[in-house]
């Protein structure tokens, strides 16, 4: 049961027994007799405090449990009900007696344990003694009611701050404390926030402060503040409780006029949150920050709030807050940047070494500009001087100025951001002497000092008397070479400079810019405007070259110069002067122009010494000097060449002219070798023009460029040589090899032709094989009938009779006997027509193999070989040699001519037959012997023996000897129709006889 | 007060192809007891003045897009309009047709010339405001200060119309009075807004109000 102190002056009146003791260091204990409890709080009446302290004698030291200074708790208050006002109060373990007028009275506070304490009336009854058992754990600590002694707020920050006082004093020694201060909102009294705040009492009365801010600006809704305490005392060991809550107090603000948005034009770090709220009497249909669409926070009334998390960044003119309702819309507006970001690149420096600039970049921009844009301020540290950037820069343009101090070197600048967000800086400490930059020179100007060397001069504002300037001068010659100068000059205070630049080319166009810096560099200035200079002129330094020739008639000598290169003029060169001299006279030509570089002087031939000199406005220049009868010499290069094209036979060459200098003389004429030849061979090394493989062209106009050389082999390496040459001589060679191309179509043409031809005549052969299977079936493969079936053997008694019964008699229908030719002269000549070009008119050129057969082939039809004979000399020997052979019809040749006598080892003459037969033996390395025989066994046609022993005996025969064996059969010798040919041309064909297959060949050609 | 004017015409002439005559009138207008004492054709100051109106008029909904433009959401979302606001310093141009027609000359001159006089000096705070408010907008400030020397300049040829027409030119009077310098971000901008809006409502009135009085005094 707990009372209040006015309860407990009502229950005293009452006749309650209650027993009051108080203290923490004194206490007031409240009890009735019967049934409660006591209770025990600090004191802080100030009728307590005049209460005796009661020290106790003795105080137990030896307690385990209690501190030392128990005894300092002081006095105990005891109360005694108003009716009893005189009371006897008695503490059997103290055994001490307190005498009260009063319905309390005070108490030591207790020792441990527990302690009897009985009540007397003064003037009463004994039996209204009450007696109880009071025990410190028994009792409650419940501090006093804290009061809040001020209640003030920052409605810019949203703060409120709460003053109180803790009345430490009462407790006598040290006690944590913890305080709970609970914030509340609106008329409803919402609680918004309950915290704690600890402190301790030291024994004073001591004023403790605490803030708290708002997310909700304390404008939008009234904001109610109480508290209450909780005093930890160690040395206590009843119970602890909460002290009861202070009374409300509250922060509330009216606004002058409605409607009213809260906060105004307020500037907040990008990403925080923020409320805003409105304070107005209309309903309010919609909030929207920005372009976003807000939820109400409903207020009191119809004041409403939104609140808005994560601000981004705002745009320039800010981000709206606007409120909407029936009849109006309402706003404000919210700046979100960001605090000044670190200045970066801080950087001081001057142009003049009067002003120091420092410029920097702002970094991160803020967001944030007009009115809440970032101010910079300059400070120089150990002069303590500052510049503000003035507040209105509206150009972008970070940089300020700072006057130099006079005989200061050295500066420690700090640039201090700042805006409503925050503040940042940055600082530099500069030697500001290696920091000029300096400005862009003027009044820059060149003046001549001679042809070769020039003064600058140019004026720089500043005082550069302290330092040394370093200047670099760009020359820049007829927009060709630039060469850089440094030159270091000593500096002045707001001056003009000068230097001077040597070295230079007479008469020659010059650019000059400069710049400038200090020795201790730190920037060049820009360049100067360019100055375009031409040196003066100076004597031309050499004379021109010269060269001379014989005029045509040998009468003048002609003189010629070239012009002087422009460096060699150093001037304009105005005129020439020619002179000749001899021993005996000199001859001079004088002012002639410039433009003419030849001049004609009348000479006999003597030794003269010829002179040029070429001059300008400012002189003349040394001679040049010539001998009138020096020999030209030869060019000392050959011309470049080229192939411009090659074909199969041909290529085109094409050559460069050999530039004046190289070719010493006047050219003549070119001379072209070319020949076969392979690289690395060094067939032309010598170039003999004797060569007859070689050959030359000599090319004397000399205008001409090309040259085409025809008729060439395809597909062949050409050795190519050019060189030129004057009247001093051939200069050196310049060769190339070339390769022709192929000619593909004779190519062609050279594989097709011979195919063509060997497929034509196997076509014929063909043919013809076809068309005379028959006959080169009984040709080569007659049956040969068995000799004894043969009725021809018995020819001796019916040969030529014509039994048709014999078959060989059949095959052979030519049964007369070659006697009888010899009888029959007058067919000889028509057989020679038909036969006249027979195989012998080609036999030379033919192979000897077919010839022999030929022969053979001939030797069986005796009369007829005789007639083919004489053809070949009646091409050559006429037709009288034909008579004789024809007349002669002999076997042997009377007449062999030494050709034949010749051909006839080599086995290549068919003229002689006859003497063939043999001869194709030999052939076969026959022996003379054999020849004999052979002859001899020409006749024997007829005899059998012959016949027989040749063919099969013969150990070298030859398979064409065997056909000439086989064509020797008795039956053909005995045809009689071979012997009889018909008078027709075609007479061989269809004769059938003893001719071989090669008479197809032979025919040929006749077709 | 006149030679501000004058000069402001000035800076007009160089600044637009406005009517050169114009500043010829007002010199007329300035320097009465010098002028012929034969009365001017009222004619050509109304057509020249109308002229300025049809061109003001072609400019004022681009002011008005412009400046809505740089003042942030709501303010720059399409179709954005607020007819709640208004100013009390600044006299509205919405009138009813009958009463406006049914007018005299000089008393439509009056207002109309009334109306201009508060725009030029609230165009005048509206270009401050906004020098704050988007100092990086240097396209919003021009056009705005165009617009206040065009408005200006139309005060001139009224001026001279009811100097042809022999009426009285009302005294110049501080329209604005004291401006409310605290006043916050957002209600400079709505500021800006109803001053833009009013211009253009103002200017579509002169065109009305000079193009009755042409049909009346033909050339």
């Amino acid at each position: 049961m707990k009372l209040s102190r006015k309860e407990q002056a009502e229950s005293a009146r009452n006749g309650d027994q209650t027993h009051l003791w108080e203290g923490v260091g004194k206490w007031e204990i409240v009890w009735t007799a019967e049934t409660g409890q006591p209770r025990a709080r600090p004191a802080f009446q100030d009728d307590l405090h005049r209460l005796r302290r009661y020290i106790l004698p003795g105080s137990s030291m030896t307690s385990r449990d209690r501190p030392l200074d128990r005894s300092l708790y002081g006095s105990t208050t005891l109360r005694a009900p108003a009716p009893r006002a005189a009371a006897l109060l008695r503490l059997r373990g103290f055994h001490s007696c307190y005498r009260s007028e009063k319905t309390n009275t005070k108490i030591p506070a207790l020792l441990p344990g527990d302690h009897e304490i009985s009540i007397n009336p003064l003037h009463g009854s004994r039996s209204s003694i009450s007696r109880f058992i009071l025990n410190e754990e028994n009792i409650s600590l419940i501090p006093d009611t804290p009061e809040i002694l001020n209640l003030s707020a920052d409605f810019s920050t949203s703060t409120i701050h709460i003053k109180w006082n803790d009345k430490g004093s009462v407790f006598p020694h040290h006690s944590d404390v913890i305080w709970q201060i609970k914030i509340l909102r609106k008329k409803k009294m919402e609680i918004v926030t309950l915290m704690t705040h600890n402190t301790t009492l030291n024994g004073k009365d001591t004023v403790h402060q605490w803030s708290w801010t708002s997310d909700m600006p304390l404008e939008c809704v009234t904001h109610f503040v109480r508290m209450r305490c909780y005093v930890d005392d160690l040395h206590f060991s009843g119970h602890k409780e909460w002290s009861d809550w202070s009374p409300v107090k509250n922060i509330s603000w009216s606004p002058d006029y409605q409607p009213k948005v809260i906060p105004k034009d307020k500037v907040i770090l990008v990403g925080s949150d923020i409320t805003v709220c409105c304070i107005i009497q209309e309903k309010v249909i919609s909030a929207q920050f920005g372009k976003e669409m807000c939820s109400l926070i409903h207020l009191d009334g119809e004041n409403v709030a939104i609140k808005i998390y994560n601000v981004s960044v705002s745009p320039t003119s800010g981000t709206n807050v606007v409120f909407t309702t029936d009849t109006n819309m309402v706003g404000t507006v919210i700046f979100a940047g960001y605090p000044p970001d670190i200045p970066q690149k801080l950087n001081c420096e001057t142009r003049d070494l009067k002003e120091i600039i420092c410029t920097w970049n702002p970094g991160r921009p803020t967001g944030l500009l007009g009115p809440h844009d970032t101010n910079y301020t300059l400070f120089e540290n150990f002069s303590g001087q500052n510049v503000k950037r003035a507040e209105d820069t509206t150009n972008v343009n970070y940089q300020l100025f700072f006057q130099m101090i006079p005989n200061r070197e050295i500066y420690n600048f700090t640039l201090k951001a700042h805006n409503p967000l925050g503040q940042s800086e940055s600082t530099v400490l500069v030697n500001i002497t290696e920091r000029v930059y300096p400005h862009t020179p003027t009044s820059f100007k060149v003046k001549d000092i001679n042809s070769t060397a020039v003064t600058l001069s140019w004026h720089l504002p500043g005082s550069f008397a302290k330092i040394n300037l370093l200047c670099q001068i760009e020359i820049t010659k007829s927009n060709s070479v630039q060469e850089l100068q440094n030159v270091t000059v000593k500096g002045l205070e707001n001056s003009s400079y000068l230097i001077t630049v040597g070295k230079l080319s007479p008469y020659t166009n010059y650019t000059f810019r400069i710049r400038c810096s200090t020795e201790t560099f730190w920037k060049w200035s820009s360049w100067t405007i360019e100055k375009q200079h031409l040196t003066t002129e100076a004597i031309p330094s050499k004379g021109p070259d010269t060269w001379r020739e014989w005029s045509s008639d040998g009468r003048n000598l002609i003189i010629y110069w070239k012009p002087l290169p422009i460096n060699e003029a150093n001037g304009r060169i105005l005129s020439y002067n020619v002179s000749c001299s001899s021993d005996e006279e000199t001859q001079s030509l004088s002012e002639i122009p410039d433009r003419q570089h030849k001049a004609e002087i009348q000479l006999d031939k003597n030794d003269y010494i010829i002179s040029v000199v070429a001059k300008n406005s400012v002189g003349s220049s040394p001679p040049s000097k010539i001998a009138s009868m020096e020999i030209p010499n030869a060019p000392i290069v050959a011309p470049n060449f080229t192939v411009e094209d090659t074909s199969a036979d041909s290529i085109l060459v094409k050559w460069e002219d050999i530039p004046v200098e190289e070719l010493r003389g006047f050219l003549r004429g070119y001379l072209f070798y070319f020949g076969k030849g392979e690289r690395g061979t060094s067939k032309m090394r010598g170039l003999g023009s004797d060569r007859s493989d070689i050959k030359i062209k000599n090319i004397t106009d000399i205008s001409q460029k090309t040259l085409k050389i025809a008729d060439l082999q395809g597909k062949t390496s050409y050795h190519l040589v050019l060189r030129a040459y004057t009247d001093g001589g051939i200069g050196p060679e310049k060769s190339m090899y070339v390769v022709t191309k192929e000619n593909s179509v004779g190519l062609i043409i050279a594989i097709l032709i011979p195919v063509a031809v060997a497929v034509i005549v196997g076509v014929v052969t063909s043919i013809l094989c076809y068309r005379k299977r028959e006959w080169i079936k009984e040709t080569f493969y007659p049956d040969i009938p068995n000799p004894e079936n043969c009725k021809a053997l018995q020819f001796q008694k019916s040969v030529c009779e014509g039994n048709s019964a014999l078959k060989t008699l059949e095959m052979n229908p030519c049964t007369p006997n070659n006697v009888e030719v010899l009888e029959t002269r007058s067919v000889v000549p028509k057989i020679e027509d038909t036969e006249i070009i027979s195989p012998v008119a080609e036999h030379p050129e033919d192979s000897s193999e077919a010839e022999p057969e030929n022969h053979v082939v001939v030797s069986y039809c005796p009369p007829i070989i005789e007639e083919e004979i004489p053809n070949p000399v009646a091409d050559e020997a006429g037709g009288t040699s034909q008579v004789i052979y024809i007349d002669v019809q002999s076997m042997y040749q009377p007449q062999a001519k030494p050709e034949e006598q010749e051909n006839d080892s080599v086995g290549g003459s068919g003229y002689k037959p006859q003497m063939h037969l043999p001869v194709t033996s030999t052939v076969e390395d026959m022996t003379a012997e054999d020849d004999l025989d052979h002859t001899a066994g020409y006749r024997p046609q007829a005899n059998v023996n012959t016949w027989n022993l040749v063919s099969p005996d013969s150990p070298r025969s030859t398979d064409s000897n065997s056909e000439i064996v086989s064509f020797g059969s008795p039956c053909s010798i005995n045809s009689r129709q071979f012997l009889l040919p018909p008078k027709d041309e075609d007479s061989p064909k269809s004769s059938g006889g003893g001719w071989s297959f090669t008479n197809f060949f032979q025919n040929k050609p006749n077709d | 007060m006149n030679e501000l004017i004058g000069k402001q015409d000035d800076e007009l002439g160089a600044d637009l192809w406005f009517p050169l005559p114009a500043p010829l009138c007002l010199l007329t207008l300035l320097l009465p007891p010098l002028s012929p004492a034969a009365p001017i054709s009222p004619a050509e100051p109304i057509s020249q003045a109308y002229s300025l109106a049809l061109y003001m008029q072609k400019n004022t909904s681009a002011l008005l897009q412009t400046y809505l433009q740089y003042q942030g959401s709501p303010f720059s979302d399409p179709g954005f309009s607020a007819p709640e606001l208004q100013l009390s310093s600044l006299p509205s141009a919405a009138i009813s047709f009958k009463i406006w027609h049914a007018l005299e000359d000089g008393e439509r001159l009056n207002r109309a010339q009334g109306a201009f006089l508060a725009l030029t000096q609230h165009l005048q705070l509206v270009g401050d405001d906004q020098t704050d408010l988007n100092p990086d907008s240097p396209i919003l400030l021009a056009q705005l200060g165009a617009a206040r020397l065009r408005a200006q300049g139309l005060l001139g040829n009224m001026a001279a119309i009811m100097t042809a027409l022999g009426l009285p030119i009302p005294p110049e009077e501080d329209t604005l009075g004291l401006v409310p310098f605290g006043a916050s971000a957002f209600e400079r901008k709505c500021r800006g807004y109803v001053v833009t809006r009013e211009y253009g409502h103002w200017t579509d009135r002169a065109v009305r109000d000079l193009a009755l009085l042409k049909t009346k005094y033909p050339e």
